[in-house]
């Protein structure tokens, strides 16, 4: 039923076939007094639509109010004796003022309606971003497996989000977009859209999370920039490709920190408690590799000494399995103190991704706590900012 | 001749009112006085308003601030923000208007010696009690950082370690709830006094009566819901759990089924507190009583019909997004249709701004606010972008503070002289009212704009754009959060030094003012007589007992002609 409706429907829409229909008006709408700029092709119509509703809005408030404060000053009470003749009822009235506001609300009713369904109705040939939100993340991953923090899209096709949480509810909000769905897990859910102007050199739109997911839900902010398709098809090459570019020497400082971004929001580097054990010393049994790798590292998981996993003949050979481990299947084995908060990174983090953050580790000291991007001045050069 | 009871033993010398009927601290706990019941819970949900409140203020004190705090973590404002919505939504509006003032009014509205059920009543308040405890209990146990909807899976897998028993303080609150319905439905079917028909009934009671049948059939779904989260939380049986073939959206269709129909038992009373503070404080005949009295009733209906009007982002079908978002419209309608009788009340009448009219006035004034940006978020495709963000948070605050909240204070008002049998300082009051008017408005209509802007609710950091926003809504809140103080100062100062209050204060023609204030432990000594509520023709002035007399002989006459010509309701 619903593809009948947005088939009767889709000629009213615009960007519904994919090109760019706006011919006549910029692309990007500015920010107004109620509403941020508006950046996809949803946002003129929504936009218009939000502006109808509240005029009419307006014009029902100050008519309610303007008729209240004229009773009052008009009405007033004079003297003790007050009661006052009045009359009790007329049905004419009532009808009238029933039937004209049901009137006006199916007819916002259908404007909202079919511009709802154009939204719930990505095209064809929709450019497919998978999308993977955690406790406190989100993974944008390209087809060609190239994985990115904040989203890039190509500017005037449209992209078609899927997306799936490995925890709790989430939810995608792309404001200039005016798009937003929940991200549920054990299924998928998706929203599409297409934005036509490409951002400027520095600028950006904010990518929210919009469903309470915990202690780092504020922090979730991520940025969309948006591509022409030849800067943006050269972009995600080169977006699956900057690990294996990296010589092998320098991953820990090129790839560890831009990769610890989706770390940092459980794991401190600095001993400071947080929702997982952090990657600096809080326990008097050092850092993170010391205490994995040291021999009479006194560090407990699952109630007994780390050394009971780690070593030859255990169930990890040496401290780089037992971390390799701790990416993947994060809650076999959970460090004393802590929950099965982790969420696991298979299939956003490939084996070179997780060199860089082990290479990370071992180098641990080398790391500036508070900006881990800006390797300590006796260091190599620091790698590119996020 | 009135029915004031004029035996001797009421004249001042010798006690003889509720208040003073028995003394002690267990006449008070195990009373079966429906008025005494009404105070005890409205002290229970004024306190825990005031607790609620600074849980507000903590919110929007750390919201002057766009990033983190040394004094608050994130943590910390979760728990903040769930408790506020917690606590307001459970403890203090659901209960507020049918429990406190509802338990005193209705029964002397009604001509009644009490409810239908006392001993029911009092239970009802011990289960409101142990709700409460049991939330007290959660705090101490870890506190809960759900958001007071407990959206699973992060309530069943995670959350702090307070959650199961504040969900079993909210089961508790339900019975409470259901059995106060249950009481007021029996009572206004069973109790009411000869020559009281349906449509002789005051709007008050109209209100009550819808809010009560909703109580009944909606809060169980409640009750289910929040069991199988503490049993799912506890034992991990996977119905919200996606990795064992559960759903986590199912949640919130239970959650909301119960929820949407539950913000309705909020306003539906006040509603019903609106009719009568209107028509008594403009000493004139309410104006289409049988439109609103059929529109408490569909409100009620509707109500049961629009839960997914909150999942429009969930996953739910792009079908049953259409079919909820159409049917939501079917709710604006009747309350649209109330605002306009209430203007038309005011109409060549004789209006008083007394404080309780103030309260009624500011009611109009936000409940339209209130209800006109319902529209936006009705609407499907400007939902998509104002759902989750602060535009909801003012919405809803309109409808349920300013609206439902500002009519509870207003009837604490308009029946504080009967209650107490004191006059509260009406300079005061209007500052009061004043302030907390004032603040309202600037504390929430700058929200609107931050979510329509674009910034997310139940965020602990925000971006450095929305800055002024949240300024200017702080300090609204302390205005408002001003406003309120003053007028507890007041009120409670009125309980020591307040003038005594005569019968009938403002002129009301209703039963409740034909006893005395505050009523005897009986309320009427006989059946009282039933003449229109709303006629205040034989309702005069008395200089000597200053306040207003009803004439009951000229009052029950004047009915008995309406009804025998055709006129009247």
């Amino acid at each position: 039923m619903t593809n009948l409706i947005s088939t009767l429907l889709l000629q009213s829409s615009s960007g519904a076939s994919g090109d760019t229909t706006l011919a006549t008006g910029q692309a990007v709408t500015p920010k107004t007094f109620w509403l941020p700029e508006g950046a996809s092709t949803f946002a003129r119509e929504i936009d218009w639509v939000f502006e109808f509703i509240n005029y009419i809005n307006y014009f029902f408030f100050f008519l309610v109010v303007g008729i209240m404060l004229y009773f009052v000053w008009k009405y007033r009470q004079k003297g003790r004796e007050v009661y006052a003749r009045g009359p009790s009822h007329n049905t004419m009235l009532e009808l009238g003022w029933t039937i004209l506001p049901t009137i006006i609300v199916v007819v916002i009713f259908f404007m909202g309606f079919s511009g709802f369904v154009d939204m719930r109705t990505p095209p064809a040939n929709a450019y497919q971003i998978d999308v993977t939100a955690t406790r406190w993340n989100w993974v944008f991953k390209y087809p060609n497996g190239a994985t990115s923090d904040d989203l890039y899209v190509p500017a005037g096709k449209p992209v078609k989000l899927v997306m799936r949480s490995e925890d709790v509810l989430h939810s995608l909000y792309i404001r200039d977009f005016r798009v937003k769905q929940d991200v549920v897990p054990g299924r998928y859910s998706t929203l599409w859209f297409q934005a036509d102007q490409p951002t400027a050199e520095g600028e950006f739109h904010w990518l929210f999370c919009t469903e309470f997911c915990g202690t780092g839900h504020s922090s979730m902010n991520r940025k969309v920039f948006v591509m022409n398709e030849m800067d943006f098809d050269s972009w995600v090459v080169e977006q699956g490709r900057w690990l294996d570019k990296i010589d092998p020497a320098e991953l820990y400082f090129k790839a560890g920190p831009k990769l610890y971004a989706r770390c940092a929001g459980c794991h401190t580097l600095d001993g400071k408690p947080s929702t997982g054990p952090s990657w600096g010393d809080y326990d008097g049994s050092g850092n993170v590799w010391k205490r994995s790798s040291d021999p009479n590292s006194t560090h407990k998981v699952d109630l007994k000494a780390i050394t009971n996993l780690i070593g030859p003949g255990k169930q990890f050979e040496n401290a780089q399995s037992y971390i390799r481990a701790s990416i993947l299947n994060p809650n076999e084995h959970i460090v004393d103190g802590f929950g099965p908060a982790m969420p696991t990174f298979r299939g956003q983090l490939n084996d070179k991704a997780i060199d860089a953050i082990i290479g990370m580790m071992q180098h641990l000291d080398e790391f500036d706590t508070k900006s881990p991007w800006a390797k300590k001045p006796d260091g190599a050069a620091a790698p590119a900012a996020k | 001749m009135t029915t004031l009871d004029t035996r001797p033993h009421l004249t001042d010398e010798v006690p003889g009112n509720y208040l003073t009927f028995r003394r002690g601290i267990l006449s008070w706990i195990f009373t079966l006085d429906h008025k005494r019941i009404g105070v005890m819970y409205l002290v229970a949900v004024l306190s825990s308003f005031f607790v609620g409140g600074v849980m507000a203020l903590l919110v929007r004190t750390k919201l002057l601030f766009p990033g983190e705090v040394s004094w608050m973590t994130a943590d910390q404002y979760n728990k903040a923000f769930t408790l506020h919505g917690a606590i307001m939504v459970f403890l203090v509006i659901i209960p507020s208007i049918p429990a406190a003032l509802g338990n005193f009014v209705l029964p002397i509205m009604l001509g009644a010696k009490d409810v239908a059920f006392p001993r029911l009543n009092l239970f009802s308040f011990y289960l409101w009690v142990m709700g409460a405890a049991c939330a007290v209990y959660s705090l101490l146990a870890g506190g809960f950082d759900t958001g007071w909807t407990f959206y699973t899976p992060y309530s069943s897998q995670f959350g702090a370690g307070g959650t199961i028993p504040v969900l079993v303080g909210v089961f508790i609150l339900g019975f409470s709830s259901i059995f106060t319905g249950l009481n007021f439905i029996v009572t206004i079917h069973k109790l009411r006094p000869p020559g009281m028909t349906w449509f002789r009934m005051p709007l008050f009671l109209w209100a009550v009566y819808a809010t009560a049948i909703i109580q009944v059939l909606a809060t169980p779904v409640l009750g289910i819901t929040v069991a199988l989260l503490v049993v799912e939380r506890a034992f991990n049986i996977g119905i919200f759990d996606a990795s064992m073939g559960g759903d986590p959206v199912l949640f919130q269709h239970f959650f909301w089924f119960y929820s949407h129909p539950a913000v309705y038992i909020m306003i539906l009373p006040g509603m019903g507190i609106i009719s009568e503070i209107i028509a008594v404080h403009s000493h004139r005949h309410i104006f289409g009583f049988r439109f609103i009295a059929f529109s408490s009733i569909a409100i009620a209906i509707f109500s049961f019909l629009v839960w997914g009007h909150h999942m429009f982002t969930s996953g739910q079908s792009p079908l049953m997004n259409v079919l909820f978002s159409a049917i939501t419209f079917s709710v604006a309608i009747p309350s649209a249709v109330k605002v306009f009788n209430w203007l038309a009340t005011l109409y060549k009448g004789s209006i008083s701004l007394n404080t309780a009219m103030l309260y009624g006035l500011a009611f109009i004034f936000l409940f339209t606010i209130g209800g006109l940006t319902g529209i936006p978020l009705a609407v499907l495709s400007t939902d998509i972008h104002l759902h989750d963000t602060y535009y909801v948070v003012a919405h809803f605050h309109y409808v349920m503070m300013g609206s439902a909240l500002i009519a509870m204070v207003g009837g604490l008002h308009h029946w504080w002289p009967k209650m107490t049998g004191r006059m509260f300082s009406e300079f005061w009051g209007r500052i009061g009212c004043t302030l907390v008017f004032v603040g309202f408005n600037v504390t929430f209509f700058t929200q609107f704009m931050l979510g329509s802007q674009g910034m997310p609710r139940r965020y602990y950091a925000y971006q450095p754009e929305f800055k002024i926003y949240h300024h200017i809504s702080t300090g609204g809140s302390y205005i408002m959060g001003l406003g309120f103080v003053i007028t507890a100062i007041y009120l409670i100062h009125s309980l020591f030094a307040g003038k005594k209050a005569p019968a009938n204060p403002w002129g009301g023609a209703s039963l409740e003012w034909q006893c005395s204030s505050p009523p005897p432990h009986d309320n009427f000594a006989t059946t009282p007589r039933v003449g229109d509520c709303y006629d205040f023709s034989a309702v005069h002035w008395d200089e000597k007992l200053q306040g207003y007399v009803v004439d009951t002989e000229a009052h029950v006459a004047a009915a008995r002609s309406d009804s025998a010509s055709g006129k009247g309701h």
